[in-house]
């Protein structure tokens, strides 16, 4: 696609790209639980949060939690500790089964009613690039109407997908639209 | 002979000077007018400062002073035949009408001067001259064209019998606008001319916009509850940050900056913990006085008005906040600074510009705090050191962001206050206050996600509560207690000091009690 960044930070520009900024921002407005999962207060509040009702638990086993009933029943219990690995596969279902759910109400505030949400850009960071190369890149505003493809990928942790969506999001600033393939930050509110 | 001609006109300037009414009626006129003290200053070619001037006490001279008469003239005149007779609806289209038939005459001829260009409005707007509608604008100042239609009002009867071409008077031509076929007026400075053309510059524009926005808020609540005022101010109160973000939004129509509404946020400004607090310093007084002067006194507790309405003018920082380490403080930027503050000795008297800080060592402050503390070290005051700035989180900054938005709710306060309207005062109230505590982190208002704005404002507050007290000081009041952003209390003749009343500008009594010597705790009694 023309306007893509090839080589982006080779004169030291710096940013990231404007996809892992939405998808940080939708975390963000996702929520969760905040100890982290290496605290047992924190991993004991995500097997409750998993093992709430069967669906939830269907979604987790789906979403990697591949353990037997007698090891979560132990672990619920306090018998025994989940392993190093076992935290990571905790974590990584309670994040997609957590936004998973969530992603429904959060479509429903972003595209509110089809009036969208308006979101900020913020363009990338040149300050450690040599000043005959930098070129005035300002801080753009555009109102976002369908949510649907950017909220779904990023239900399905499907970075490319987010990646696409967004991109063709952003055509509409314009014929700059490249330059804000890379971003500092990306704001918007649910 | 030209000399003789300068020597005659400096003679013929020197006359009786024009008569001013006393500073309050000045200031009544312009409030009651809504015209705004930048409005007006601008009109008179000065800066607001100096009008505010002019409206506590001092007096102009020279020129400035006869444009101010003319402006207060007019002003009184206006608003006397505003209450006493409003034009009747029914001849508004007629001479409107008839008007616009004037203009296609009178237009062919006026064209070949190409000095002032005449305007139909769609809307009649109150001619400058005689205060009725009319229908064409000339030089951005609504006004008949023929005298016929510009009739003199009950008011001015015996004084402008057969205003038009005359009106135009040699003393009031500087402000006064004439008609195309009139001669130029030439006691009007050319810079003058130049700059009152243009819709920026239409006297005695009805206020469009933010305020009206308020009023029909408050006028749809009325009438959705059938005048049931409690129900209606529940209601105007639970829908008040979505309500001020669109204030705000409209405010800054067609602004210079943007709002930033979710820029990147330095971890400082980042609440720790979900029910902690972030790392910056406030700097709330929270002092009260150790020992009174000997003898028993009586302590006034005063109350500073819409503290958060006034501090919304503070220099706010527009975009994202960008580290600087070792640099001297910038006026242009604004943000939250590390500094080493300096000691302060006068504690016995004056509450520490830092607030009641427990901790020793360096502390995160806000601008506002800052430039306190920049002031009193500086060599007006020379209460106490500079303080030492370590590391700075700064953006270009400047006040003016939130200064339509705060003249809409102050204008939109003093009218409720005027005529006694408790729905629209505490809907005012709920919008500032709440404005301000949900712009940071808060899940209530999601559209603005500025926790240094927040900070800043809060402070700026403070800052100017401690200013406050420090005005007392220095006219001979003794401090006793400053807590919070709105309590003051001193012993003395405070009147002179400060004054009494609900403006923003002025304080109210919360409480008077006696303390002394022999009674050493009675000072907590004025909570």
């Amino acid at each position: 696609m023309p306007g893509k960044n090839i080589d982006f930070g080779r004169f030291g520009a710096r940013g990231i790209k404007g996809s892992d900024a939405v998808a940080r921002k939708l975390d963000e407005l996702a929520g969760g639980i905040a100890t982290p999962v290496t605290a047992k207060r924190g991993w004991m509040a995500r097997l409750h949060y998993l093992t709430k009702s069967t669906p939830t638990l269907k979604a987790a086993q789906d979403a990697g939690l591949t353990v037997t009933h007698r090891t979560l029943k132990a672990w619920l219990e306090g018998k025994r500790r989940p392993s190093k690995t076992s935290l990571e596969r905790i974590e990584q279902a309670y994040r997609t089964v957590r936004r998973r759910y969530v992603a429904r109400h959060l479509l429903r505030r972003l595209n509110r009613d089809g009036r969208g949400t308006r979101v900020e850009i913020h363009p990338l960071n040149q300050s450690q690039v040599p000043q005959q190369l930098q070129r005035v890149v300002e801080y753009r505003t555009m109102n976002v109407r369908r949510w649907d493809r950017i909220v779904g990928s990023w239900a399905a942790g499907d970075h490319q997908s987010l990646d696409a969506a967004w991109q063709d999001t952003i055509v509409d600033l314009g014929s700059q639209w490249g330059q804000y393939e890379y971003v500092t930050n990306v704001g918007f509110a649910a | 002979m030209s000399d003789f001609d300068a020597i005659d006109s400096l003679l013929d300037a020197v006359g009786p000077q024009a008569e001013l009414p006393a500073c309050d009626v000045r200031r009544e006129l312009r409030e009651r007018a809504r015209l705004s003290k930048a409005q007006v200053a601008r009109a008179l070619g000065v800066s607001p400062s100096t009008l505010s001037g002019w409206e506590s006490g001092r007096d102009p001279a020279g020129e400035a002073r006869a444009k101010y008469a003319y402006l207060l003239d007019g002003l009184n005149a206006k608003l006397a035949t505003d209450t006493e007779n409003r034009p009747e609806p029914a001849e508004q289209p007629m001479a409107s009408g008839a008007a616009a038939e004037d203009v296609t005459s009178t237009s062919s001829p006026g064209s070949g001067r190409g000095e002032d260009e005449v305007e139909l409005l769609a809307v009649p707007e109150p001619c400058v001259l005689c205060g009725r509608p009319a229908g064409q604008r000339v030089a951005g100042f609504a006004q008949h064209l023929t005298p016929a239609d510009c009739r003199p009002t009950a008011t001015e009867a015996p004084a402008a019998e057969q205003p038009a071409p005359q009106a135009p008077q040699a003393p009031h031509a500087v402000q006064a606008p004439h008609a195309p076929q009139a001669p130029l007026g030439t006691a009007r400075p050319a810079g003058a001319a130049a700059r009152s053309r243009g819709p920026a510059r239409r006297a005695f524009q009805e206020p469009s916009g933010p305020v009206d926005l308020i009023r029909e808020a408050v006028q749809g609540a009325l009438g959705e509850h059938q005048g049931d005022v409690d129900a209606a101010t529940a209601a105007l109160v639970k829908r008040a940050i979505p309500d001020a973000m669109r204030l705000l939004d409209v405010t800054r129509k067609g602004a210079r900056y943007d709002v930033i509404a979710h820029p990147w946020i330095p971890d400082i400004l980042k609440k720790q913990t979900a029910r902690g607090a972030d790392q910056i310093w406030e700097a709330r007084p929270k002092w009260t006085r150790h020992e009174l002067p000997p003898g028993r006194h009586q302590v006034t507790a005063l109350d500073i008005n819409g503290a958060y309405l006034s501090a919304l003018k503070t220099h706010l920082p527009l975009g994202r906040l960008e580290h600087s380490t070792g640099l001297a403080h910038d006026r242009r930027r604004s943000g939250v600074h590390l500094i080493t503050p300096p000691e302060w000795e006068h504690e016995a008297v004056l509450p520490n510009p830092i607030g009641q800080r427990d901790e020793p060592g360096p502390l995160w402050v806000t601008e506002p705090t800052l430039r306190l503390l920049l002031r009193l070290s500086g060599p007006k005051h020379q209460l106490c050191d500079p303080p030492q700035i370590h590391e700075s989180y700064t953006s270009g900054a400047t006040e003016n962001l939130l200064e339509k938005f705060r003249i809409a709710l102050k204008d939109a306060r003093d009218t409720a206050i005027e005529q006694g309207d408790t729905v629209t005062l505490e809907y005012v109230k709920a919008m500032y206050s709440k404005f301000v505590s949900t712009m940071g982190e808060s899940n209530y208002n999601r559209e603005l996600y500025r926790p240094d704005w927040m900070h800043l404002i809060r402070s700026q507050a403070f800052a100017n509560l401690w200013l406050k007290a420090l005005k007392a000081h220095d006219e001979g009041l003794a401090v006793v207690r400053a807590m919070g952003t709105d309590e003051l209390h001193v012993i003395g003749d405070w009147r002179r000091v400060f004054a009494e009343g609900r403006a923003v500008t002025e304080v109210k009594v919360k409480d008077t009690y006696t303390a002394g010597s022999d009674v050493a705790e009675h000072a907590d009694e004025g909570e």
